[in-house]
C-alpha cells in the first residue's frame, strides 16, 4: 500500500478561521494509507514547502495530499515541491478546502469542518489509486503560419519575424491590409490607416 | 504593410487560403491553396500599364464596397501590397471567351500568363496564428424598414469610409452615390445589427460608437455648414482619449446626437426621410436628409466556422473563434499551437487588435524559445488487449486525436490482424470524452482513470 | 434514523462533477467572492464534463447520494 502524506493548510485564518483543522487532522490520521498528517500555517510558503519536503523524505512517502486552496491556483507549486523531494509530480492531489469550503461556508463552521474532512478523505482515496506519469517531449518546428493579412496578421507576423523566426503570411485577397486599408483616418488620433 | 512585405523573415502568399491542416502543436502540416493570379510576379514590375489599357473598366470594386469601379486586371487599390495586379477571371474577356489579350500585348516584361493554374503547396509550421478578421452584417437582408439596400444614398459605414478616403473613388470628397451631390444633411444610425436580439446580433460591436463620432467629425469638417444627426442607443467610449474625442465631436463640431432608434428610412423625391424616436424628449422625430449612413454590426466571416473546423479549434454561437479562457488565456485556443489575433475572436477596435496580435506573437515566441515541448501526460491511453476496434471514440474526440490502427497478434497458432483505437499523444488534450464513450472500458484517461474517479465517488458518498 | 441532539440536522448530500476549465473555475470564483452557499456539495474535479461516465453517476446513487450535479 502507498504511504500517503496529508498536509493541511490553515492559510492563516482563511481556512483555519472556519474549519477546525486539528479535528480534520485527527479524522485524517485514521484513513487507510495515511502515514503522516501535518498542519501548516501556510503550506505554499517557503517554510511550508520545506516542511513538506522534509516530511516526504523522513517518512519515505509515495504520494501527497495537500488540503488547501484550489488546485487551479497551487497544484503546480506542490507538484514542484514533491518532485524536489523525489516524488512523481502526478502523485500529488489537492483537497480544495478554501474556495470550496471555508470561504463559502463561513457561517457554518461545524458543517464546513465536516465537509473538509470528506474532501480530504476523497483526495486520499484518489491519490491511493494514482500512478506516476511521465511527460513526453515533442519537437518544435520554429516556423509560424499567420492566416489573414489584415492589421492583426501583419502585426503578429512582424513581431514573430523581428524575433528572428520565419513566418508565412497567407492572405485570401490580392493584397494585404484587410479592413484597415479601407479605412480613412482612425480614431482617436485621426492618423492614416496604412 | 510594406514592412511586412519587405521583411526578410516573412513570406507573403496572397490570393491564398488554408485548405487543410494536419499534425499537432509544434508540427502542423498545412496545405495552402494558391489561386491563379494570371500574372507572373517574378516578371511583373508593377508598372500598371496593363490596368490603363484593360478594356473592361466597369467592374464593381470590392475594395471600394461598390462605391467605385475597377478593371479586370487590377490592383485592389493604389498602395496595394504586393504592388502588382491580378486578373479577375470572372470579368476578364480573354479568360471568359478568349477574345482580348490586350494586357499580354502591352506588358513590357511578358508577365501575363492566361494559362496560370491554382496550386496547392504543403508546408510545416510549429504554430498557427488566426487573424482572419470580420465581415459586416448584410444589413439589406434584415432591415427592410431601412430600404433594404434599395435606396442608393443609404450606405453602410464601410462604404462611407471609401467615400471619405483620399484614395477612394471620390478622392476623399463626400458625394452621394446617386447623383454625386455633396450632402448637406447626413444622418448616422448606430447599432444596425448590433444589440438587436430579434433581427441582428445580441452583442455590441464595440468600435462603432467611436468611428461614428469620427464619421460625424469628418462630415462636419469637410462639408462646411452641414448638419449631422446621430441616432444612438447608448454611447460607449471606454478607451484612452475616446470620450474626449466623442465630446469634441458633439460640443466643438456640433454633431446632434439623438437618443433613440430609427423605425423607418424612405426616399422622398431627392431627399431621404429618417423617422425615429427621441427617447430623452419622449417624441417621435423626423429628419429630412441627403444621405444616411448605417453603422453596421461586425460579424464573423462567412467561412470562419468552416476554417475553424478544418484546423480543429472551437468557436462560439455567433461564429467568433473561442479563446481558451476569457480573461487568463485570451489569445490561445483550446487547441495547442493555435493562437488568435484581432477580430476573428470578436469585435474590437484597432488599438485592441494590435495589442492582441502582439500578445499572440509573444505566445508563439514563447513556444519557439524551446527546442522541445513537454506534453501533458494526463492523456488517453488504449488497452489494446480489450479494445474491440469499434472506434466510437474517434468521432467523439474534439481534437481528432484518435485513429484506428492495425495490430497483429498470434492466436491459436495463426496470426490475426485487427483494428484497435490509437491515441496520438501530441493531439490529445486530455478531456476524456473518449473514456465515457468506450463501451468496453478499454480507453482510460491517465490521471483521471475510471478507477481513480470511482474511488473519489465512493469516498465522497460514504 | 437516530435522533441525536449533538448531530447536525439532516441535509441532502450532493455530488458534483465540475469541469476544471469552467464550472470548477466558477466554483473557485464563487469562493473568491465569498458567495455563501449550503455546504451540501462535494466536487470531483474532471478535465471536462465529457469525462463523466454515466457509470459514475449510477455508482453515486448506489452509494446513497441524494443528488448529482454535472457542470461543464
Amino acid at each position: 500500500m502507498k504511504k500517503i502524506g496529508v498536509f493541511l493548510c490553515w492559510c492563516g485564518s482563511n481556512i483555519g478561521g472556519v474549519v477546525d483543522i486539528p479535528k480534520v487532522a485527527e479524522a485524517t490520521r485514521t484513513l487507510p494509507g495515511v502515514a503522516v498528517v501535518e498542519e501548516n500555517k501556510y503550506t505554499c510558503s517557503e517554510p511550508g514547502q520545506v516542511a513538506m519536503i522534509q516530511a516526504i523524505k523522513e517518512h519515505n512517502l509515495d504520494a501527497v495530499v495537500v488540503a488547501s486552496c484550489s488546485p487551479r491556483m497551487h497544484l503546480p507549486t506542490f507538484q514542484k515541491a514533491a518532485q524536489q523531494a523525489g516524488v512523481n509530480p502526478y502523485m500529488v492531489e489537492m483537497a480544495n478546502i478554501r474556495e470550496h469550503c471555508s470561504w463559502v461556508h463561513a457561517s457554518e463552521p461545524e458543517r464546513a469542518t465536516q465537509k473538509a474532512m470528506e474532501l480530504v478523505r476523497k483526495a486520499v482515496a484518489k491519490v491511493a489509486k494514482l500512478e506516476p506519469l511521465f511527460e513526453s517531449y515533442i519537437p518544435v518546428t520554429k516556423r509560424a503560419l499567420v492566416v489573414g493579412g489584415g492589421i492583426a496578421g501583419i502585426q503578429a507576423a512582424l513581431d514573430i519575424a523581428d524575433a528572428g523566426h520565419q513566418v508565412v503570411l497567407v492572405e485570401k485577397e490580392s493584397t494585404i491590409g484587410g479592413r484597415m486599408a479601407q479605412l480613412d483616418k482612425t480614431f482617436p488620433t485621426l492618423d492614416c490607416g496604412t | 504593410m510594406t514592412a511586412a512585405a519587405q521583411h526578410p523573415n516573412i513570406t507573403l502568399y496572397t490570393c491564398s487560403e488554408v485548405e487543410s491542416v494536419g499534425g499537432y502543436i509544434g508540427n502542423f502540416e498545412v496545405a495552402i491553396k494558391k489561386r491563379a493570379k494570371y500574372v507572373d510576379y517574378t516578371k511583373c514590375t508593377g508598372c500598371g500599364l496593363c490596368e490603363t489599357k484593360c478594356p473592361t473598366k466597369k467592374v464593381t470594386s470590392e475594395f471600394d464596397e461598390g462605391m467605385g469601379q475597377r478593371t479586370a486586371i487590377y490592383k485592389a487599390f493604389t498602395n496595394a501590397v504586393p504592388s502588382k495586379p491580378v486578373i479577375d477571371k470572372n470579368s476578364c474577356k480573354k479568360l471568359i471567351d478568349g477574345k482580348c489579350g490586350v494586357c499580354a500585348k502591352v506588358c513590357p516584361t511578358g508577365a501575363i500568363n492566361y494559362e496560370d493554374q491554382d496550386e496547392v503547396i504543403t508546408e510545416k509550421f510549429g504554430a498557427i496564428v488566426m487573424a482572419t478578421g470580420f465581415d459586416l452584417i448584410d444589413w439589406g437582408k434584415y432591415y427592410g424598414e431601412y430600404g433594404g439596400g434599395a435606396i442608393p444614398d443609404v450606405v453602410s459605414g464601410i462604404q462611407f469610409e471609401r467615400l471619405v478616403n483620399a484614395s477612394g473613388p471620390t478622392g476623399g470628397k463626400i458625394k452621394r452615390p446617386s447623383d454625386g451631390e455633396i450632402p448637406n444633411t447626413v444622418v448616422f444610425v448606430k447599432c444596425v445589427g448590433s444589440r438587436d436580439v430579434q433581427k441582428g446580433k445580441s452583442y455590441c460591436s464595440r468600435a462603432c460608437c467611436m468611428y461614428t463620432a469620427k464619421h460625424a467629425h469628418q462630415v462636419l469638417e469637410k462639408v462646411k455648414g452641414s448638419d449631422v444627426y446621430v441616432f444612438y442607443m447608448d454611447v460607449r467610449t471606454p478607451g484612452k482619449m475616446y470620450d474626449e474625442f466623442y465630446m469634441r465631436t458633439r460640443e466643438e463640431d456640433g454633431a446632434k446626437y439623438i437618443r433613440g432608434q430609427v423605425s423607418k428610412i424612405f426616399q422622398d423625391g431627392n431627399k431621404i426621410v429618417v423617422r425615429g424616436e427621441d427617447t430623452l424628449v419622449g417624441q417621435s422625430v423626423e429628419v429630412v436628409a441627403d444621405m444616411v449612413v448605417l453603422e453596421t454590426a461586425m460579424v464573423p466571416r462567412l467561412d470562419a466556422t468552416q476554417l475553424a473546423q478544418t484546423i480543429g479549434f472551437s468557436y462560439d454561437k455567433d461564429g467568433w473563434f473561442s479563446e481558451a479562457h476569457p480573461k487568463l488565456r485570451p489569445v490561445e485556443t483550446n487547441t495547442g499551437g493555435v493562437f488568435l489575433a484581432g477580430c476573428c475572436q470578436g469585435p474590437k477596435d484597432v488599438p485592441d487588435t494590435v495589442a492582441q496580435a502582439s500578445a499572440a506573437a509573444v505566445k508563439v515566441l514563447g513556444m519557439f524559445a524551446k527546442d522541445q515541448l513537454a506534453a501533458n501526460p494526463q492523456i488517453a491511453s488504449v488497452n489494446e488487449a480489450t479494445c474491440v476496434g469499434c472506434l466510437l471514440c474517434k468521432p467523439i474526440c474534439p481534437y481528432k486525436a484518435i485513429e484506428g490502427k492495425e495490430i497483429s497478434e498470434r492466436a491459436h497458432g495463426e496470426t490475426l490482424t485487427r483494428t484497435v483505437a490509437n491515441v496520438n499523444s501530441a493531439l490529445c488534450q486530455g478531456c476524456g470524452a473518449c473514456t465515457a464513450e468506450c463501451r468496453s472500458g478499454s480507453i482510460n484517461l491517465k490521471g483521471f482513470t475510471n478507477q481513480q474517479l470511482l474511488a473519489e465517488v465512493d469516498a465522497a458518498c460514504l | 434514523m437516530s435522533v441525536n441532539e449533538n448531530e447536525l440536522p439532516w441535509q441532502p448530500k450532493i455530488l458534483g462533477f465540475a469541469c476544471n476549465w469552467c464550472s470548477y473555475a466558477g466554483a473557485d470564483s464563487a469562493g473568491v467572492s465569498r458567495f455563501q452557499q449550503p455546504s451540501t456539495m462535494r466536487v470531483v474535479r474532471v478535465p471536462c464534463s465529457g469525462r463523466v461516465n454515466p457509470q459514475f453517476i449510477l455508482r453515486a446513487f448506489q452509494r446513497g447520494i441524494d443528488g448529482v450535479l454535472v457542470g461543464g
